[in-house]
């Protein structure tokens, strides 16, 4: 079983609007106090890698409404997964300009899911 | 609607309702507004640069012009003047002044909840009320609810 990577979209009440594979969810989660940390620090949005876990690193990447995406893995480029950040938030922005799409809810179109991975592959593996 | 209407509805409980719809209308539209030309390359953490990027950045991305005058009295209170707002320059009306401001009331209703909307996703509670004393000249006032 290996997990090369693992992505959540983490909305602005602390709640996963959309995440990859459910098993490494708490250690994003419990990264999030360390990005509130840093995000304060930092003026740009990307916030390149906020903590580490064993083999994992955590990265994470504000939009400036607040919503996080969060990026766990093993020892990628820093340019890569900020391209790959940069592409998620104009995705995450074109959901969000669905009328039909409620902000802070879970994103279930399967489009998304797709293209998602399609980045996926584009920029970190 | 209100294009059909030659006349404002007498009737307030419309008038209420149709308030309602526009400024909810409104809400969601300025919270996407916000994510969608949010500036990237600096953080809005005041209260005061995020009434600043309503009047300058969204009112340009809307009107395509900015605000004319901010006022505050530094405890919550910000007032927005637009001198010619956009809406309003092509209204004339045979009743004169305070008639023609009346009628033109709904029109505002809309950008209130935009600029609501806009604050809410930088997490600024606020009440937006407008002002019309006569066209083409219009007044938001941002009243801002602390929420601690």
């Amino acid at each position: 079983m290996s997990l090369t990577f693992y992505f959540a979209i983490v909305g602005t009440n602390d709640s996963p609007l959309y995440e990859d594979r459910h098993l490494n969810q708490f250690i994003a989660h419990a990264a999030l106090d360390l990005v509130d940390d840093a995000q304060f620090m930092s003026n740009s949005c990307y916030l390149k890698t906020v903590d580490r876990y064993n083999e994992w690193n955590v990265s994470a990447y504000v939009t400036p409404t607040n919503v996080r995406l969060m990026l766990l893995h093993e020892n990628k480029a820093e340019d890569s997964i900020k391209g790959f950040f940069t592409d998620c938030h104009e995705l995450y922005l074109k959901t969000l300009l669905n009328p039909f799409y409620e902000p802070n809810a879970p994103i279930q179109a399967q489009a998304f899911d797709t293209k998602v991975h399609a980045l996926a592959r584009k920029y970190l593996l | 609607m209100a294009s059909g209407w030659t006349e404002l509805p007498d009737d307030n409980e419309v008038l209420e309702q149709v308030y309602v719809k526009l400024e909810n209308i409104g809400f969601r539209v300025g919270r996407r507004l916000a994510e969608r030309y949010a500036p990237v390359g600096r953080r809005l953490t005041d209260t005061l640069d995020v009434v600043k990027f309503v009047c300058k950045d969204m009112w340009m991305v809307l009107f395509n012009r900015q605000v004319d005058n901010l006022k505050t009295n530094h405890r919550g209170i910000y007032v927005l003047q637009d001198n010619k707002f956009k809406w309003f320059l092509r209204m004339s009306s045979n009743h004169g002044g305070a008639a023609a401001a009346r009628r033109a009331q709904p029109y505002t209703w809309l950008p209130c909840g935009i600029i609501r909307g806009v604050l809410d996703s930088f997490g600024v509670n606020a009440v937006v009320s407008p002002e019309t004393l006569g066209l083409p000249q219009c007044t938001f006032q941002i009243k801002v609810v602390a929420n601690e």
